[in-house]
């Protein structure tokens, strides 16, 4: 039985991946193919998978959301260690679902709406901060590179990481600084951006193409 | 004091509880990190039922008469996914969550694959070919960093008489030339993402000193 759930789940990995794939790439002007395409309205189907797989992962956030607020009920029931922040982190998500509900339903009224108040004034404070604060972790990060010896991968890494730097500086007169780094941002970053994209764009297809022909099939597990 | 005003002396002490970490772990950076965690779980709930969830059922569990019997059981199928995903915590039934991430991995892949070669390989590498045109000399040497990178990317390499696996000499020299793009181009992501969050960081201290000096 449990062989037979594995061929049906490896079956329906190829049917529903191709058949996406063909109704995602093939156009009008393939010859044959357009017209198979065409015939058994492969884009259609193609685009209801899509929606169908859109639908689920938003469902699976809200089992993932639902989950998050069950463990830290189970905490503050239990009054484990740090059950406080716990207790914090439900009444601040519940707080923004019941401000939403009374919003919609007209009890709570105002412009700008609160929910958005609390976006905006704490939502992105806190996160402006903790991003204001990895300014601190990159310093150390950099400055504790060199210490533990020097290479010359350390070495290019620490000069590109100056020059950006040192460019960036609102100097008088920048000149020769801030063509060095115009040119390292156009010619070799451009050329190692576009290398390790290349890179993880062919080991996708690879990984894509091992799935939908059946050979990895580490979703059965 | 309106609701706007509080706002924004929330955030003023918002701000200051995350910095406060700057002096090390602290109980007032926890407090604000379980809020932020908080107020972010019930954002996306809120996104995640109004933009995605209730257009899906107003388009078809909730108007029968549009869809017929078909659309409403269309509009079912994706939540008897999410269920049955909820049974992969159960060692008898989990093998059925498995048809969910069967459908999930088939679809995800598939757009995974066309997106990867139509938004990457295609554009980057007709890019890379055209830079020659544009500018023979940094052209060509845009080219040589491309080729060098993926090339420092592939592991093949031989098994010696001895028994020891080596890369072929020209295949290391190319290589490390690739490692020394790679390297620099990191370094200049890095330097990058200093400058971005040096922006934001300067950003906070003028919106604390405007909080403090009432600007």
């Amino acid at each position: 039985m449990r062989r037979l759930g594995a061929v049906i789940t490896s079956a329906l990995v190829i049917g529903i991946g191709l058949l996406t794939v063909a109704g995602l790439v093939v156009g009008g002007d393939l010859g044959w193919l357009s017209a198979i395409v065409e015939a058994f309205r492969i884009r259609d189907i193609s685009s209801i998978f899509l929606q169908l797989a859109t639908i689920t992962a938003a469902t699976t956030i809200l089992i993932g959301i639902l989950n998050l607020l069950v463990v830290h009920l189970r905490r503050v029931g239990r009054r484990e260690k740090g059950w406080g922040y716990s207790l914090l982190l439900v009444l601040s998500a519940l707080a923004v679902i019941v401000l939403a509900v009374l919003e919609r339903a007209g009890v709570l009224k105002g412009e700008p709406a609160l929910t958005t108040i609390l976006f905006e004034s704490v939502q992105v404070s806190i996160e402006s901060a903790l991003a204001g604060l990895v300014l601190f972790a990159l310093v150390f990060g950099a400055y504790r590179l060199m210490r533990r010896g020097v290479s010359w991968p350390k070495l290019l890494f620490v000069l590109a990481l100056l020059l950006v730097l040192l460019a960036a500086l609102p100097l008088s007169a920048p000149g020769l600084l801030t063509s060095a780094r115009d040119w390292l941002l156009a010619v070799p970053v451009s050329a190692g951006a576009r290398g390790i994209l290349l890179g993880i764009a062919l080991a996708t297809v690879v990984t894509g193409v091992r799935v939908l022909i059946g050979l990895d099939r580490s979703y059965r597990e | 004091m309106n609701a706007e005003q509080i706002g924004l002396w929330a955030g003023f002490v918002f701000t200051l509880m995350i910095f406060s970490y700057i002096l090390g772990d602290n109980i007032l950076y926890r407090l604000a990190v379980y809020v932020f965690a908080g107020l972010a779980a019930g954002y996306i709930t809120l996104v995640t039922v109004e933009g995605v969830l209730l257009p899906w059922l107003r388009g078809t569990l909730l108007s029968p008469g549009a869809v017929g019997v078909g659309g409403q059981i269309l509009g079912i199928v994706p939540f008897v996914l999410g269920l049955l995903l909820l049974l992969k915590g159960s060692p008898r039934l989990g093998p059925l969550g498995n048809l969910a991430i069967a459908f999930i991995v088939a679809v995800g892949t598939a757009v995974a694959l066309v997106g990867a070669i139509t938004g990457t390989l295609l554009p980057l590498a007709a890019a890379t070919g055209s830079s020659v045109r544009i500018d023979l000399v940094n052209g060509f040497l845009i080219f040589i960093g491309v080729s060098s990178t993926l090339v420092y990317f592939q592991y093949l390499a031989r098994r010696q008489p001895g028994g020891e696996i080596r890369r072929g000499l020209v295949v290391r020299a190319i290589g490390a030339l690739g490692q020394g793009v790679v390297v620099v181009t990191l370094g200049a992501i890095y330097a990058g993402a200093i400058l971005t969050s040096l922006t934001i960081f300067s950003e906070r201290i003028g919106f604390i000193l405007a909080r403090i000096t009432g600007g």
